[in-house]
């Protein structure tokens, strides 16, 4: 017999973080949705250069929010209240190789990049709608 | 470049990662610890509190980034040469 040991003890996900995963899944499939609308936007705006520019900067904005969101699932698991940085080393790399690369416009691949951004606004405006009864 | 406006860029390049990052610093690290204690006392919300604190540091962290792109354009694509 085994005192003292945690009764519930397993390798699966709580209940609780399930909502974790499902509001990181949420918030994924929102900022796909929204760079897909973005790009074929500004490719028939700006064309296909500029489209492909922004397409960069959303990819990797989608990139910075899995690290985020893992960063996060990791506070408080290891003993640190720290969350690590190393999400914004993506951004810092994206940013350097748009200024020296020749192919490459910052503006485009910056507002690309912020795409998270409006998903997360238009998340928080979602759960302030009233909630469906049914 | 002019070495008075590269010296001038550096100097801003430093200052604007320097207080982009000093706010949203502060107010992460509030936040987290917060975050951590109240996973701590109730850890059957530690879901909710995981996602509240996900939107909240991925807002606070913009903030930086707006900073950080400044910087960057100041370093390595200065519109002022």
């Amino acid at each position: 017999m085994t005192e003292g040991a945690p009764q519930n003890v397993s390798t699966e996900p709580s209940k609780s973080m399930q909502e974790y995963y499902k509001l990181q899944q949420e918030l994924l499939v929102m900022v796909l949705i929204l760079s897909g609308i973005a790009f074929v936007s500004v490719w028939l705006v700006y064309g296909l250069n500029i489209a492909l520019n922004y397409l960069l900067g959303a990819c990797t904005g989608v990139v910075y929010l899995k690290v985020l969101a893992r960063n996060v699932e990791r506070v408080g698991t290891d003993g640190s209240k720290r969350v690590g940085s190393s999400q914004l080393a993506l951004f810092v790399a994206l940013i350097i190789l748009a200024t020296q690369l020749n192919q490459l416009h910052i503006l485009p691949i910056f507002l690309g990049f912020l795409t998270y951004k409006a998903s997360l606004i238009v998340y928080m405006l979602r759960s302030l709608m009233p909630s469906d009864p049914s | 470049m002019d070495p008075l406006v590269a010296a001038a860029s550096v100097l801003a390049a430093a200052l604007a990662i320097g207080l982009a990052s000093l706010g949203p610093g502060i107010g992460q690290g509030n936040a987290s610890a917060q975050a951590v204690e109240g996973i701590a006392r109730q850890p059957e919300a530690e879901g909710k509190i995981r996602g509240t604190l996900l939107l909240t540091l991925a807002f606070m962290e913009s903030l930086t980034i707006y900073g950080l792109v400044i910087a960057l354009v100041l370093l390595f694509a200065n519109p002022f040469k």
